[in-house]
C-alpha cells in the first residue's frame, strides 16, 4: 500500500512533480505530432471556408447554426471544470482538491480559448469580427449592446481574464522555485513569470487573500457565463429554445461535462506522468460521486424541459419535440440519454463498479453525450421553424468535422505544452501546512 | 544591518517575533520567508489588508462606467430596433454584471501585485535568504548596535541558525 | 394625415394562383443570385418572396393553399434587436432595413425570424450568361457572408419619393409598387401607405377577411393576408 502523499518527504514530492518538466519521451513527441497534423487539417479547412464562403459547410436555411455553435457551447461548458473544482472546493477548504486544482484550472483556460474561437469561425464574414467590439470608428457606429451576442462577448472576455489570472496566481510560487532550472531559456521564462517572488509573508498573505477573492469572483462569473451562452438560445422566439429553464440547464450541463473532462485529463496524467501516488483512487471516487450527482441533476433538467413541452402539446413545439425524440434526431437524443445517464448511473452508482477505469469510461461517455446534447438542442429547433413549409434538415460536411476534430487536437497540444512547462500539480499547495497549534 | 534566523517550528518563530517586537522592532522591519504560507496566531505579525475594499470599489466603479458608456453609446447613434427602447437597464444588465466582475478581477490582481510588493520598487540591498523546504526564515532589520541583541533573542527562541548580514 | 409613410402590403390568397411570377420578378429586380441544382438540393436557394404550398386531403380531393411569404417588415421585428452590429434596423417609414455592408454574418437574425424569410449568401453570387448582363443598377450586389431579405423594393420607393419631391407633392396611392406587386397577373397583391386611411392597402387591411401570419407572437407584421377563414 503506497504511503499517503502528504507523508512523503518533501524532496521526493518535488522530484516527482518536477520530473515531467525535464524529460521529453518519444510518446510525447508522437502525440504532439499527431495533434499538430489534426490541428493543421482543421486550419486548412477553415482557410478553405474563408476563401469559398460558408457554403462549404452543411448549413442551410433554416438551420443557420450547426456544428460550430454546438462546439462553442460544448467547449465553454468544458471550461467549467476548473471553476467548480478549484473555486468551490477552495472555498469549502476540501483537502482532496489539492492535486487537482491546477489541472482543472488549465482545462478552463484552454477550453475558453478554444471555445472563444468559434464565435469567429462561424461568422459569414469572419474577418470583420472586430466590429462587435466598441471602438471609436469613422462611421461613428457602436455595436448593439441589446444583442445577446454582445453579452456573450463581455461574459467570455471577463471569464478568460479571470481564469488566466486564477491560473497564474497559484503558479507564481511554483514558478519561483523552478527559476533555478538548468535550461537558460527556461530560467529566464520562470524568473520573468515569478515577478521576483521571494516567499515573504507579505507576499503569501496577499496571495492567499487574492486567491480567496478570485475564487468567489470566478464562481460568480462562471455561473453567469454559461447562463449568457444559454440565453443566446433562450432569448430567441424559436420553438423549444424560448424556455426559461435554459440558464440553469446549461450551467448544470457545463459543470457536468467539466467534471467529466477533468476526470479524463486526470486519468491520462496519472498514467503518463506516473502520478499514481498523488492522484489516488480517493480522488477518482470523490469526482466520480460528483459526476453521478451531476448526471442525476442533468436528467432532472432534461426531463423537466421535455415533459412540460410534451404535456403542453403546442403544435410548433411538438414538431421540434417529435423531431428530437421520435423522428430524424431520435437516435442522437436516445444515445445521449444512455451516455449521460444510464452508463454513468450504472458505473458510478454501484460501489463495486466505481473503479478508476470505469470512472474514466463513464467520463468519456458523458463528454460525448454532452456534445450530443448540445447538438440535439441546437439543430432540431432550427430544422422545424414556425412556418412548416420552411422545415429542412442538416448534415455536417468535412469542413465542420475537420475543424471540430482540430479543436480537440488543439486542446491536447496546449495541455501537453503546459504540462511540460509547469508542474501539473501545485507543489506548494500540495505540501501540507505545518501543523497548527491550538 | 539584517539579522536572519532559521527556525524549524512555527511556535519558535512566533516567540522570536514577539520578543523582537517587544524590543522595539516594527512589523515593517520584520519579514518571514518560507516555501509555503505560514499562519501565525493573531497579534504576532498581522498584515492589514485593503484588498476586499479595493476589489469591491473597482467592481462598482467599472460596472457603473460600463453601464454609463453603453447608455451614452446607444444614444450617440440612435438605431431603432424591433420596437425596443434604445437603452434598457435589464437588457444591459448582463453586461453591467460582467463588467462589474471584470472590475473586481482586475482590481484584485492589480492590488495583489501592489500589496505583495511584487510590483513595487524593491529594496535591492535587503538580503533574501535561501529557504530550505520546511524551514522558516525570520529576517529583521535593525541598527548595527541592536544586531547582537536581536541575534540573541532569536537564539533563545530556538533558532537553528542565526547570521548577521550587512545590507 | 402624417408626413411619414408606413409601407404595408395586402395579399389576397383567394386570388393567388401560385404562378410564382412574383418570385421571378423579385429575382430580376433585386439581383438575386441564381443557384445551381446541387445547391438547390441542399436548400441554398434565395427567394426573397417564396410561395409556400400547403396541401389538404388526398388525391383526387386535394386542396392546395398558396401563400406568398416575404419579409413582413414587422413593427416589433424579433430579428432587429439581436443583431450585434446594427446591420438590421427599423427605418422611420416602417421598413425593416438590412445593411449589407455592415453584416458580419452571425445568423442570429435569421434564427429569430419566425417566418424564415431571411436568406444568406453562401457563396459569391453567380449568374449564368446572359443573366449577368441583366443586373438592376439601383440595387447592390451582395458578397458572400451577408444576410439579405425582401426590402419592399426600397430602391423603387426611393426613386418614387425623389420624383414626388421634385414635383412638390406626396406620393399618391399606387405611385410605387414593388416588383412582385407589379408582376402579379391575378392582381392579388396590393402595396401602399398604411398611414393613409384611404389607400387601397389600408382599406383591405380593415377588411373582414384580413389576417396576419403568426400574429400571436406580437411581431406586428405589416403584410395582410386576405382569406376566407372557415
Amino acid at each position: 500500500m503506497a504511503p499517503a502523499p502528504e507523508l512523503l518527504p518533501y524532496q521526493r514530492i518535488r522530484e516527482d512533480l518536477f520530473r515531467p518538466l525535464s524529460r521529453v519521451s518519444r510518446r510525447y513527441v508522437l502525440a504532439t505530432v499527431c495533434a499538430f497534423v489534426v490541428g493543421a487539417a482543421g486550419l486548412a479547412a477553415w482557410a478553405y471556408q474563408l476563401r469559398r464562403g460558408m457554403g462549404v459547410t452543411g448549413l442551410q436555411r433554416p438551420v443557420f447554426w450547426g456544428f460550430y455553435i454546438v462546439d462553442f457551447v460544448f467547449w465553454i461548458g468544458i471550461s467549467h471544470a476548473g471553476t467548480l473544482i478549484s473555486a468551490i472546493l477552495r472555498l469549502t477548504d476540501a483537502a482532496w482538491r489539492k492535486p487537482v486544482t491546477r489541472a482543472a484550472e488549465a482545462i478552463t483556460v484552454f477550453a475558453l480559448m478554444i471555445g472563444g474561437m468559434f464565435p469567429i469561425i462561424h461568422l459569414g464574414r469572419a474577418w470583420l469580427f472586430f466590429w462587435l467590439l466598441p471602438y471609436p470608428n469613422s462611421r461613428l457606429l457602436w455595436p448593439n449592446f441589446r444583442s445577446p451576442l454582445l453579452w456573450d462577448l463581455t461574459a467570455i472576455v471577463t471569464y478568460v481574464t479571470g481564469s488566466i489570472i486564477y491560473l497564474y496566481l497559484p503558479l507564481i510560487p511554483d514558478v519561483a522555485q523552478l527559476a533555478e532550472h538548468n535550461t537558460p531559456w527556461r530560467r529566464k521564462l520562470y524568473r520573468a513569470l515569478s515577478l521576483g517572488w521571494t516567499g515573504s509573508d507579505r507576499e503569501w498573505h496577499a496571495l492567499e487573500r487574492a486567491m480567496k477573492l478570485m475564487a468567489c469572483i470566478i464562481l460568480a462569473v462562471a455561473v453567469s457565463v454559461h447562463t449568457v451562452v444559454a440565453w443566446d438560445f433562450a432569448m430567441a422566439v424559436a420553438p423549444m429554445w424560448h424556455s426559461t429553464i435554459f440558464g440553469p440547464y446549461f450551467v448544470a450541463g457545463a459543470i457536468f461535462s467539466g467534471i467529466a473532462a477533468l476526470l479524463i485529463v486526470m486519468s491520462l496524467l496519472r498514467k503518463v506522468l506516473h502520478l499514481e501516488t498523488y492522484l489516488t483512487p480517493h480522488h477518482f471516487r470523490n469526482l466520480g460521486k460528483l459526476l453521478l450527482l451531476m448526471s442525476l441533476l442533468w436528467l432532472y433538467f432534461t426531463m423537466s424541459e421535455n415533459l412540460t413541452v410534451w404535456y403542453g402539446n403546442e403544435p410548433k413545439e411538438m414538431a421540434v419535440f417529435g423531431a428530437r425524440t421520435r423522428a430524424q434526431y431520435a437516435p442522437y437524443f436516445w444515445i445521449m440519454v444512455v451516455l449521460n445517464f444510464v452508463i454513468p448511473f450504472v458505473l458510478l452508482g454501484i460501489r463495486r463498479l466505481r473503479t478508476i477505469a470505469n470512472t474514466t469510461i463513464a467520463a468519456v461517455c458523458v463528454v460525448v453525450g454532452m456534445w450530443l446534447e448540445r447538438f440535439v438542442i441546437v439543430v432540431p429547433t432550427l430544422a422545424n421553424p414556425r412556418l412548416p413549409a420552411a422545415a429542412s434538415s442538416y448534415a455536417p460536411t468535412w469542413v465542420e468535422i475537420a475543424i471540430t476534430a482540430a479543436t480537440f487536437a488543439a486542446m491536447a497540444m496546449l495541455y501537453m505544452i503546459f504540462a511540460k512547462l509547469f508542474p501539473i500539480i501545485a507543489v506548494w499547495e500540495f505540501k501540507p501546512h505545518p501543523p497548527e497549534d491550538e | 544591518m539584517y539579522v536572519i534566523g532559521e527556525f524549524h517550528e512555527k511556535e519558535r518563530a512566533a516567540a522570536a517575533i514577539r520578543t523582537l517586537r517587544a524590543g522595539g522592532a516594527t512589523a515593517a522591519d520584520l519579514d518571514v520567508f518560507s516555501e509555503e504560507p505560514v499562519e501565525f496566531p493573531r497579534g504576532v505579525l498581522d498584515r492589514p489588508s485593503r484588498m476586499s475594499l479595493i476589489s469591491v470599489s473597482g467592481a462598482i466603479a467599472f460596472g457603473l462606467l460600463a453601464t454609463g458608456f453603453i447608455y451614452w453609446a446607444q444614444h450617440d447613434y440612435r438605431v431603432a430596433t424591433g420596437g425596443m427602447p434604445l437603452f434598457s437597464f435589464w437588457a444591459t444588465g448582463v453586461i453591467t454584471y460582467e463588467m462589474t466582475m471584470l472590475g473586481a478581477i482586475v482590481a484584485t490582481f492589480a492590488w495583489f501585485l501592489w500589496e505583495s510588493g511584487l510590483a513595487r520598487p524593491r529594496d535591492r540591498s535587503a538580503p533574501v535568504p535561501m529557504v530550505d523546504p520546511g524551514s522558516i526564515c525570520l529576517r529583521v532589520r535593525c541598527r548595527a548596535g541592536q544586531s547582537a541583541h536581536a541575534a540573541e533573542a532569536m537564539q533563545r527562541a530556538g533558532a537553528t541558525g542565526v547570521e548577521r548580514r550587512e545590507s | 394625415m402624417s408626413i411619414t409613410y408606413r409601407w404595408g402590403m395586402a395579399i389576397d390568397l383567394d386570388r393567388c394562383t401560385g404562378c410564382e411570377a412574383c418570385v421571378v420578378a423579385c429575382h430580376a429586380e433585386n439581383n438575386l443570385p441564381v443557384s445551381t441544382p446541387e445547391q438547390a438540393a441542399k436548400g441554398r436557394t434565395a427567394h426573397w418572396i417564396r410561395v409556400d404550398r400547403y396541401y389538404e386531403g388526398e388525391f383526387p380531393d386535394v386542396k392546395v393553399k398558396y401563400m406568398p411569404v416575404l419579409c413582413q417588415h414587422c413593427d416589433n421585428a424579433p430579428c432587429e434587436p439581436v443583431c450585434p452590429v446594427h446591420a438590421t434596423y427599423h427605418n422611420p417609414e416602417g421598413l425593416n432595413v438590412q445593411v449589407y455592408n455592415r453584416c458580419v454574418g452571425t445568423f442570429y437574425c435569421a434564427n429569430n425570424c419566425p417566418y424564415t424569410v431571411r436568406y444568406f449568401n453562401w457563396f459569391e453570387p453567380e449568374w449564368p450568361a446572359p443573366l449577368d448582363l441583366q443586373h438592376n443598377p439601383d440595387v447592390a450586389v451582395r458578397m458572400t457572408g451577408v444576410m439579405e431579405k425582401c426590402t419592399f423594393c426600397i430602391q423603387r420607393i426611393k426613386r418614387a419619393k425623389e420624383g414626388a419631391a421634385r414635383d412638390g407633392r406626396r406620393l399618391a396611392d399606387g405611385d410605387v409598387n414593388p416588383a412582385c406587386v407589379q408582376s402579379c397577373p391575378a392582381e392579388a397583391m396590393v402595396f401602399g401607405d398604411l398611414n393613409d386611411p384611404e389607400s387601397r392597402v389600408s382599406r383591405l387591411a380593415r377588411n373582414g377577411r384580413a389576417t396576419r401570419l403568426l400574429e400571436e407572437l406580437g411581431t406586428k407584421p405589416k403584410v395582410f393576408y386576405l382569406q376566407k377563414v372557415k
